[in-house]
């Protein structure tokens, strides 16, 4: 099996391919290939040139943290959840494109948090305990911030004022939980997210926690409606 | 304005931060990643609190008694008091930041049994308690960051503290986007850095807690405690990228151990010690386990598809997922693996370091935990101990500033970092970490000897003479490259601790001293001293009351 890694230096210089050879365990994920690769210190590449380590983010190894989120044959993912049986013999392994590249699948992705930030989106008032809303919000909160559904989606942009699926789940989990003011959060939701969401809902494919954002979205419309 | 810099932004680390905001004090929180990357998002369980919501007599005594019984008697009494005694405030604090705990009928947090616990006490969020709590202090953070009261510095790593005449008076942080080192002067230095996993290579837990920070502190003078007590967690599967957890939930759930012999299950753990055998402390079940020196499962598959994605649905999907198995319908395949840390820098009960103003928190400090912790306290732990650091920085005087002192020992580690750079050898860093990790795996395994304890000081010890000379490897990080030399400093203190309890307690066991021994039965305390670790028993309860 092989893996052509797109790679990069530092956040300025030029991105190019690298191709490297896989012979390591075939029940493994494309996380535990790049430990494998990684492993050696004489590393390789397919064309027998020395080569150095491929950076990636990892903590978990498991698909709680959201740390490893790449491009895998052009299909945003985890590396931790994507495993080797179900890829082809050449794989294409790419960092994310909607962020900043630091170093080789390394990207910045502060801009999730940033933008949160930018549109306080927490809790203001006391919180408020639905029964009803229990289970959504049960599996909203456990969002992961890897930036998957901004990588797929159509409407988002780097620097652009649509904030993404992650935005309109957090703004549900606040709107939900909690007697914030409701105006500003709204005005937030309407500006950052529903004026420009064509809900093509690629996002709800790709996200490794299988949020329910259609759910947010319709209850964060029905807000707006009233 | 009071200024305190934390290095870590899991739940303890956010705990201190917004703990801090809400008196006032401005926090620098430091992380390479956000907090949705930290080890705490994989705590599964729960946290206890002595509710009695089952009117079953469970009482804050108990949960003191349970906690210093669970650590074998060498955690302070006054301390695990002060845990225990805070446990329902927290769980109810939490509820108030909107934490989505799993309910009971009357509308408040259920309680499921945990092991070595005397009642159903453990509170939950599914089985995804840590994440659904970093969740809900992330965006009460959040709060504070937009008042300003909490700074997020990303892409950085601790470096060092610094110390002069047994006061901190700050940090050196790595700035890996600069690729330079950075002074941040604060009335406190507050580590929040977690356990050491990288130490065993991959664990059940974060490959970015690695222990250097404990390390470093260490050889700055910073004494700690109880290393030699690593906590094996019985039930975890082998996959092909981890071990990975399964949560003690599953025991709390009514989950049965069992070998087969001759075709037929044996449930070794309800034969040893009762119906309730299979929820003992964990250190207990994992030396059982190990025992049995044969194929052990773990079965739940009796509670029912409904019942299993109702109180344990992580559990179903990872197992799914990582060795495709239906825990509904099969029994699960389990053995211990090294999981949670009660070692770490010793603290008072301010969660003060024997350097003032230098503080631990969380999995990084040792307190109450004693000789083994029990499942559901280590969240209560890494909230409990940022909420009494903040009041501790809050109740301190105010920093004095020492700006000119520091100058030549922060052009001295530049000059450092720049010689590192340049290293060239036939050691490169990342062969010695994975050969530190193949010897502490060998040499401090569940069961321990002498010998065994020797070979790894001897190991560790020829690794650190040529710890300075490694080669840089620019392909990683550049903290992986300088944190080799306190990784490996903590790893010989570890040893020798080890080495010099000479008998067997909680989570660490002999083979050549088997028995518990009332002449150790003190916490273990450890010191550096120009290159010289000596050990010491703390009889007279130094750090812990």
């Amino acid at each position: 099996m092989k893996f052509k890694i797109l790679r990069q230096k530092a956040p300025n210089t030029k991105p190019y391919y690298e191709t490297f050879d896989y012979d390591g365990p075939m029940d493994s994920s494309v996380a535990g290939a790049l430990d494998y690769i990684n492993y050696k210190d004489d590393i390789v590449n397919d064309k027998g040139q020395a080569s150095s380590r491929i950076s990636w983010e990892c903590s978990c190894l498991q698909a709680m943290c959201g740390s490893c989120a790449m491009v895998i044959n052009n299909k945003p993912a985890l590396a931790c959840e994507t495993f080797l049986k179900d890829l082809k013999e050449i794989n294409t392994i790419e960092p994310l494109k909607k962020f900043m590249t630091v170093c080789d699948l390394v990207v910045d992705r502060s801009i999730i948090a940033e933008n949160l930030l930018k549109a306080n989106v927490y809790k203001t008032g006391e919180v408020k305990v639905s029964k009803k809303d229990y289970e959504n919000q049960y599996t909203i909160a456990k969002c992961l911030k890897c930036g998957l559904c901004l990588e797929v989606c159509p409407n988002y942009t780097k620097g652009n004022k649509f904030y993404g699926a992650s935005f309109a789940n957090d703004c549900y989990l606040i709107h939900t939980t909690s007697k914030s003011d409701e105006k500003e959060l709204k005005a937030e939701f309407d500006k950052h997210f529903a004026a420009s969401c064509s809900k093509s809902l690629s996002c709800m494919d790709v996200c490794p926690m299988n949020l329910p954002t259609l759910a947010s979205i319709a209850r964060m419309s029905r807000n707006k409606a009233n | 304005m009071k200024k305190a810099v934390i290095i870590g932004s899991g739940i303890s680390g956010l705990s201190c931060a917004i703990s801090c905001a809400e008196k006032g004090i401005k926090s620098i929180l430091v992380s390479p990643f956000v907090s949705e990357r930290s080890q705490s998002v994989l705590a599964a369980g729960g946290i206890n609190a002595a509710f009695d919501s089952f009117n079953e007599g469970d009482s804050i005594e108990s949960h003191i008694e349970d906690t210093l019984k669970g650590g074998r008697y060498i955690a302070g009494k006054k301390a695990v008091t002060g845990l225990c005694k805070s446990a329902p405030d927290i769980v109810n604090w939490l509820e108030s930041l909107g934490t989505l705990f799993t309910r009971n009928d009357k509308g408040n947090p259920d309680q499921r049994a945990f092991g070595g616990q005397s009642h159903k006490r453990t509170c939950f969020c599914g089985a995804s308690t840590g994440k659904q709590i970093v969740s809900s202090l992330v965006m009460e953070a959040r709060k504070y960051e937009s008042l300003g009261l909490i700074e997020r510095r990303l892409w950085c790593d601790f470096y060092a503290a610094l110390i002069d005449d047994g006061i901190c008076y700050g940090g050196i942080i790595y700035n890996e986007a600069s690729l330079s080192l950075e002074i941040i002067y604060a009335d406190a230095l507050v580590m929040a850095v977690g356990g050491q996993n990288t130490l065993f290579g991959k664990t059940t837990g974060s490959t970015m807690c690695d222990g250097f920070a404990a390390g470093k502190l260490f050889t700055q003078g910073v004494e700690l405690k109880n290393l030699e007590f690593i906590q094996y967690h019985p039930t975890t599967i082998e996959t092909a990228q981890k071990k990975m957890l399964v949560s003690e939930a599953v025991r709390g759930e009514g989950g049965r151990l069992y070998y087969l012999k001759d075709g037929k299950r044996v449930y070794f753990m309800e034969e040893r010690f009762g119906k309730d055998g299979n929820l003992m402390p964990r250190d207990v079940v994992s030396r059982c386990i190990y025992e049995c020196k044969r194929d052990v499962f773990l079965d739940i598959s009796f509670l029912g598809e409904d019942q299993i994605d109702k109180r344990i649905p992580e559990v179903r999907d990872l197992c799914k997922k990582y060795i495709n198995l239906d825990i509904s319908k099969e029994s699960i395949k389990v053995s211990p693996s090294v999981h949670f840390f009660m070692g770490g820098i010793a603290v008072g009960l301010n969660h003060e370091s024997s350097i003032k103003r230098l503080y631990a928190i969380g999995e990084c400090a040792s307190i109450y935990h004693g000789a083994n912790r029990l499942g559901g306290n280590s969240l209560l732990a890494a909230i409990y101990s940022g909420k009494i650091a903040a009041n501790d920085i809050e109740n301190s005087t105010a920093f004095a500033s020492k700006d000119g002192l520091f100058k030549a020992f922060f052009e001295d580690e530049n000059k450092n970092l720049a010689k590192m750079f340049k290293s060239d050898s036939k050691f490169p860093v990342m062969y010695v970490r994975s050969l530190l990790a193949e010897s502490m795996n060998k040499n401090l395994a569940i069961s321990r000897n002498e010998q065994a304890l020797k070979a790894g000081i001897e190991d560790i010890s020829y690794y650190l003479s040529v710890a300075d000379k490694i080669k840089y490897d620019s392909s990683v990080l550049a903290y992986f490259n300088y944190s080799v030399g306190g990784i490996l400093t903590l790893a010989k203190a570890i040893l020798l601790s080890a080495n010099e309890r000479k008998e067997s307690r909680g989570a660490h066991f002999r083979s050549d001293y088997p028995v518990e021994c009332d002449d150790f039965k003190a916490a273990s305390v450890v010191s550096y001293n120009g290159g010289d670790i000596k050990v010491r028993f703390d009889k007279e309860g130094q750090y812990e009351v």
